[in-house]
Parts: C-alpha cells; sequence; structure tokens
C-alpha cells in the first residue's frame, strides 16, 4: 500500500509539474533554455 | 518560415490588436521587441520608456484613401471633410499636417479621426468618414473591394515614407547585441529578398496571409504589386535626418511635448550594407495544410 502510495504521490507530482511547465513556460521555449539558446519575442500589428 | 536563425537563436512574433497594448507589452517587458508607430517610439523614449528604433519595418505602404463615386479629385477637396487617422502617433497623423502645410491649408481645415486601422474601409465605406489614410492592406482593401481608390499613395507625396520602426529594449542592446543583430539582418535580407523578384513577393503574400495576417492572400498580393513599388522593404537602416523631420513636424502639432534627440530614441549601428547580406532561398515551399499541423519550414 506504502508503495502505491509512494508512486502514485510522485505521478502527481510529474503530472502537475508537466501542466506547469506548458502553462507556464512552454515546452519550446524549455527545450531552447535548456539547448542554451537565445529567444527573442517580437511585437507586430497585422498592418504596415 | 521558420522561427530559427542561422545562429539557432529563436524569434517569436507576437500579434497584437492595437496600439496601446503593444506599448504597455513593451513597457512591462513581456516582449524584447516590437515595430511600432516612429512618433509612438520617440514619445515612449521621452517617456523614460528604455527602448530604442534599430531598423525600419518598411518604406511607403500607405495610401490617403478616398470612395470611388465621390468627387474628392485632390487634397484641397478633402477641406471641411473626416478623414481617418491610425492614430494620433502615427506619421500618417504627421503625413496629413505636412500636406496641409504645402497645400497652404490650416490645420483645423479637416477632422483628424483616430479609428483603429482594421475599421477604415468598413467606416468609408458606411459614409462615418469622407477618406482615409492607413498602412496596408487596408488601404487596398478599399480598392480590391471596389468602392474606394486611392488619392495619393505616400511614395508619391513623401519619398521614403516611414510608418512602422523596429524598437529593442535597451537591455538586449547592451547585453544581447548579437541577438539584435540576428534580428536586424534577419529583417534587412528577408526585405532584400522581397525586392529582388516577384515571385518572391507572391510567395511571401501566401505565407503572410495565413500565418499573420489572417487576410485573404490575394489582398496581400494586390498590395505587393499594384504597384510594385506601394511598399519597399530596402533601404531600412534609421537615418538621422529623416526623424528629425519627422520629430519636428510631431512637436509643431502637439504630437511630442519637445524636441528629443535621435541617440535618446535610435541606434542606427545594426544597419549593415545589404552587399554583405544574402538569404541563399529562392522561392518559398507552400504551407502544410493538414488539420492541426504546425506550420513550420
Amino acid at each position: 500500500v506504502k508503495l502505491k502510495i509512494l508512486l502514485g504521490s510522485c505521478l502527481w507530482v510529474m503530472l502537475i509539474t508537466s501542466l506547469h511547465v506548458q502553462l507556464n513556460v512552454g515546452w519550446t521555449r524549455l527545450a531552447s533554455m535548456l539547448a542554451g539558446r537565445q529567444e527573442l519575442i517580437v511585437g507586430f500589428l497585422p498592418v504596415t | 518560415v521558420t522561427k530559427n536563425s542561422e545562429e539557432g537563436s529563436i524569434f517569436r512574433s507576437q500579434k497584437f490588436t492595437d496600439w496601446p497594448t503593444v506599448k504597455e507589452a513593451l513597457i512591462a517587458k513581456e516582449i524584447g521587441g516590437a515595430f511600432i508607430l516612429a512618433p509612438m517610439a520617440m514619445q515612449l523614449a521621452a517617456d523614460g520608456v528604455p527602448i530604442k528604433v534599430v531598423h525600419l519595418g518598411h518604406r511607403d505602404g500607405t495610401a490617403i484613401v478616398v470612395r470611388s463615386d465621390g468627387g474628392i479629385r485632390d487634397f484641397a477637396d478633402l477641406r471641411g471633410k473626416v478623414v481617418a487617422i491610425p492614430s494620433r502617433y502615427a506619421n500618417q497623423n504627421i503625413l496629413m499636417h505636412r500636406m496641409m502645410k504645402t497645400w497652404g491649408m490650416e490645420f483645423d481645415s479637416m477632422e483628424l479621426r483616430e479609428v483603429p486601422p482594421p475599421e477604415h474601409p468598413t467606416a468609408l465605406r458606411e459614409g462615418s468618414i469622407d477618406a482615409y489614410i492607413v498602412g496596408e492592406p487596408f488601404a487596398a482593401k478599399a480598392e480590391v473591394d471596389g468602392f474606394g481608390r486611392v488619392l495619393y499613395h505616400t511614395k508619391d507625396i513623401w519619398e521614403e515614407f516611414i510608418s512602422c520602426v523596429l524598437v529593442v529594449h535597451e537591455d538586449l542592446i547592451d547585453g544581447e547585441r548579437e541577438l539584435v543583430q540576428e534580428l536586424v539582418d534577419g529583417i534587412a535580407k528577408s526585405g532584400k529578398w522581397l525586392d529582388e523578384d516577384l515571385d518572391h513577393r507572391m510567395d511571401a503574400a501566401e505565407v503572410a496571409a495565413e500565418l499573420y495576417y489572417f487576410q485573404p492572400p490575394e489582398l496581400l498580393k494586390y498590395v505587393l504589386s499594384k504597384p510594385v513599388d506601394r511598399v519597399k522593404y530596402t533601404n531600412l537602416a534609421p537615418l538621422e535626418e529623416e526623424f528629425d523631420e519627422i520629430m519636428r513636424l510631431a512637436v509643431e502639432i502637439g504630437v511630442l511635448g519637445e524636441e528629443i534627440a535621435f541617440e535618446r530614441y535610435a541606434d542606427p549601428s545594426f544597419s549593415r550594407s545589404l552587399d554583405e547580406l544574402d538569404w541563399e532561398m529562392d522561392r518559398l515551399p507552400p504551407i502544410p495544410r493538414a488539420a492541426g499541423e504546425e506550420v513550420t519550414r
């Protein structure tokens, strides 16, 4: 039973962590951060 | 379309629908850079926002549009009329005042009304305005839809007209010069590519229409070819004498509170000779059409 609780807790933490990463950082951005690539966001309006 | 530069840096674009929100995102550093209106960049710098103009977005690409069934034949016919402008801080506003001076008209001889750019064609069609001045593709929209005609292209009334400029945070200029240089080089290279072949423009219209402008590709193709110098993407280095003229006119009409030195809001050091920049690409491949598929090239 303890093992089940431990595994369940670990899975729950992993799930919540994944959701937080997705919502707050994004997987693409995380990958580029880990790869040491720089990133720049440029705003625009669709008008010349 | 790729988000990566040749050096591997990632550039993302974020679409906005109004100028105040872009301004707030810049101030809050939610974005590192933006294409904004030239006088707005001056005003932000004057207000202490640490940004600098490092490049232009394009040249020309603006027109004064009137109803095709109306009697407006030249600028003098706009006397007493209502003309929509995209923003008080737009260079289009400065241009209208510059034209009034040229034609010997008082600044209050017509009503300049701020209207969001996408609403300009509809306002003209419905008759709530008599004319509008705006950047493309909204000038061409009235032409293509058959109810408007161009009174003047900017190329015919203010040569090499400046509308949108690329600004970046000073933090990036100080700490990540290579990143800013990559961005400026990328814009300059793609501009050179656009201006060297009409087929390139047609390919770009397809991509931009679907991924960035959300407009019919035919409209953007019209903008980029009728005539071909309606909007230009070369000669994009920020030049002090041109910005000084805009700044002085902005002060004269009260858009800017006081004169501001070019060095306070611009850094032209990232603009390089186009001879040093080339894009090893001929045509753009078509956009993948599968539902839900991420569009990357």
